[in-house]
């Protein structure tokens, strides 16, 4: 795994379109979420009630799945459980089966990609017809997400541009975003109506009324869960709030920190099957629940993890994701969030790299809308590997020699003061740009020279001269 | 061992404590709604009806707006629309029989939208002020699909229907419907390097009427 991480950050540093592609996507949502959330005074104790609202859910997690799972077969949906991603991707193949689903359209939701729903659908030799525009762009490019709100914020609108003049039966002619939103538009309407399921995630679930809230602003969603026969969700356990009221709650911070909008322009809550009288929607509706890892994280300290409400600011504010993207973290889900929860999904001995890239400058924590505290859980999954005895050799016995000079200050002042001495060696003007043991920094850049002398020796002569 | 048992023990096991007391859920519940006024934007305008109209014109709904007085003159407002934006006069109507009483002399009606729908014609339950939302719920008078498939989405509203905030729909909205819409906008999206377009799939248009508010 190390190397596959490794390999994946060369390649995305190398990559000349990438850095200006993630750039153009994650300034923007800074910048919007810092405008809406300037508008928004009371952000600061919407943040903290939202945060007491996921940790109440997470808390009494057992009561609030049993009142969700009788509120919504009461609407007529059927709920079905499952432990892990193989067991929901059974489920939702079945009910594909059952249902003669040789199309499926779907809404873009990142535990349909977690538990690899994309991939089992195309093993089952059933047609999937992704709406999400982003999600359409990256299957048309037999990618995966490299965002878990812009899945397609890799590509650069050339390379779009460029993927839907190949695949379109209509495509557009300027090259204009316009138009080529107006081509997916064309492409994909006769997709929505002739599906035989629709899959969707889910944002929240409304436990008092068995519901399930999912927002786009594309229309997508609607387009998706109406027109077939069948609609199934995939939702995570910890998707739960009490009332639609607290979804309301937990939407405004939700929208502001994904997008800087208030509130996206389709919201909708989707309860039950089409009932007598109806003019459109399913005639069957199924919920599946997931677990996938989320009672072992809650068994695991990982509980606060369970508040994240995929929002996605933490990566649009991490620095080591808007250099390396998405893609190089490996997992469904990148960035901060992805770091925490990717050890956790797929174990840390494959994925403890990750948790190691992030310099815990602590932004994600700061614009977390749930207060979720990243930098100390990936702090934790260090820890952890280090107990577990998955750090490398040579990093061990680095860290062991550094331990044994720090726990005798005289070695290390010695240890230092020769260090800066010998480093100057090697200045011109300031700056290193070559040194024996240091080519990994230095062959990217300069490092600047130290001092003269260390900061220890520079005290001691200015308490001597005071 | 079923998979339900497996996940909620697992749930349990991790939680370890006993079953929790529903009254006790509930009330802890309940408290985290209170003070909602600490935890919502207030309205930037003492009149909900006012603050609406000023937010669905605003550059964060990005719809465009007329009011008229009477639900009677409805069918001259979407011919003062339809021809605006040079469109025929012909559209799908929601089968809502406060709207299908009206005089659509002259014009073609439809009852459910086609594929390609240019207009959709529809009667919101409540409009939010908070967010300039449009409320929509499922049923008999109420097919999801026109909301969704027209180019043009034009939607009635009367000014007594609009509430302050989202929480205040929450109090008044009944039972759950199959399907309940909030409509604040457009279809847009940002999916092609940030870049805002609309009408990514939904209608590029929306257009609100306001019934029963007092001209400005």
């Amino acid at each position: 795994m190390a190397a596959v991480f490794q390999y994946g950050v060369a390649r995305a540093l190398s990559d000349p379109n990438l850095k200006l592609a993630i750039d153009r996507t994650t300034v923007t949502a800074e910048r919007k979420r810092a405008a809406a959330l300037a508008d928004y005074p009371q952000f600061a104790a919407a943040r903290e009630r939202g945060t007491a609202i996921k940790d109440h859910v997470v808390a009494n997690l057992d009561h609030y799945l049993e009142e969700f799972e009788r509120n919504a077969t009461a609407s007529g949906a059927k709920v079905h459980w499952a432990a892990d991603a193989d067991e929901a991707c059974r489920i939702v193949l079945g009910i594909c089966r059952e249902a003669g689903a040789r199309r499926v359209t779907r809404v873009k939701s990142m535990l349909g990609e977690e538990i690899g729903l994309p991939h089992a659908l195309e093993e089952a030799g059933i047609e999937r017809v992704e709406t999400d525009l982003a999600e359409h762009i990256v299957q048309l490019a037999g990618e995966t997400p490299s965002h878990i709100v812009w899945p397609a914020l890799h590509k650069t609108r050339e390379q779009v541009s460029a993927l839907f003049k190949a695949a379109h039966r209509v495509p557009h002619e300027a090259d204009t975003v316009e138009a080529m939103v107006e081509s997916a538009r064309r492409e994909l309407r006769d997709r929505f109506l002739s599906a035989e399921v629709g899959i969707s995630g889910a944002n929240f679930l409304i436990a008092d009324s068995g519901a399930v809230c999912v927002v786009t602003n594309e229309g997508n969603a609607e387009l998706t869960t109406t027109p077939p026969r069948v609609h199934v969700v995939t939702a995570g356990i910890e998707k739960l709030v009490p009332s639609i009221a607290h979804a309301f709650a937990m939407l405004r911070l939700l929208v502001r920190s994904a997008t800087g909008a208030d509130l996206t322009q389709y919201t909708t809550f989707h309860c039950g099957p089409k009932r007598p009288g109806d003019r459109d929607g399913p005639e069957e509706f199924h919920i599946v629940l997931v677990d996938n890892g989320r009672s072992r994280m809650l068994r695991d300290g990982l509980r606060e993890m369970l508040r994240c409400i995929r929002c996605g600011a933490c990566m649009n504010h991490c620095v080591v994701y808007r250099q390396i993207g998405g893609h190089a973290y490996g997992g469904t889900y990148p960035g901060p969030m992805g770091a925490v929860l990717t050890p956790a999904l797929e174990g840390v001995d494959k994925a403890r790299d990750l948790p190691h890239a992030c310099t815990l400058n602590g932004r994600c924590q700061e614009v977390c809308p749930v207060s979720i505290p990243l930098p100390t859980l990936l702090r934790g999954w260090r820890d952890r590997s280090w107990k577990e005895g998955l750090v490398p050799r040579g990093v061990r016995s680095g860290l062991g020699l550094w331990r044994f000079a720090a726990e005798r200050p005289w070695l290390y002042r010695l240890g230092t003061a020769a260090a800066v001495r010998a480093m100057r060696l090697f200045r011109r003007g300031g700056w290193i740009a070559r040194m024996p043991f240091a080519g990994a920094w230095t062959r990217y850049r300069d490092l600047p020279a130290p001092a003269g002398r260390t900061f220890m020796e520079q005290l001691r002569d200015w308490e001597r001269g005071r | 061992m079923s998979a339900r048992e497996a996940v909620l023990g697992a749930v349990r096991a991790a939680l370890g404590r006993p079953s929790p007391d529903p009254a006790a859920v509930a009330a802890e519940a309940g408290a985290l709604l209170a003070d909602p006024d600490a935890i919502r934007p207030s309205l930037p305008l003492p009149d909900p009806v006012a603050a609406f109209a000023a937010r669905v014109v605003s550059p964060k709904v990005g719809a465009t707006l007329d009011r008229i007085g009477d639900l009677q003159e409805l069918p001259e407002a979407v011919r003062r629309y339809l021809a605006g934006h040079e469109l025929p006069r012909e559209l799908t109507l929601q089968p809502d029989p406060a709207l299908r009483r009206l005089d659509w002399t002259g014009f073609e009606l439809r009852e459910a939208a086609r594929p390609d729908e240019a207009v959709a014609l529809g009667r919101a339950r409540w409009g939010i002020a908070e967010t300039g939302s449009l409320v929509f719920h499922s049923g008999p008078e109420t097919a999801v699909l026109n909301h969704f498939l027209a180019l043009h989405h034009l939607v009635a509203l009367r000014a007594a229907d609009v509430l302050p905030h989202l929480e205040d729909y929450a109090a008044v909205a009944g039972p759950a419907p199959r399907n309940l819409n909030l409509i604040t906008g457009a279809s847009g999206t940002t999916d092609i390097e940030g870049s805002y377009v609309r009408g990514a799939h939904g209608p590029a248009f929306l257009h609100v009427v306001l019934v029963g508010a007092p001209l400005p």
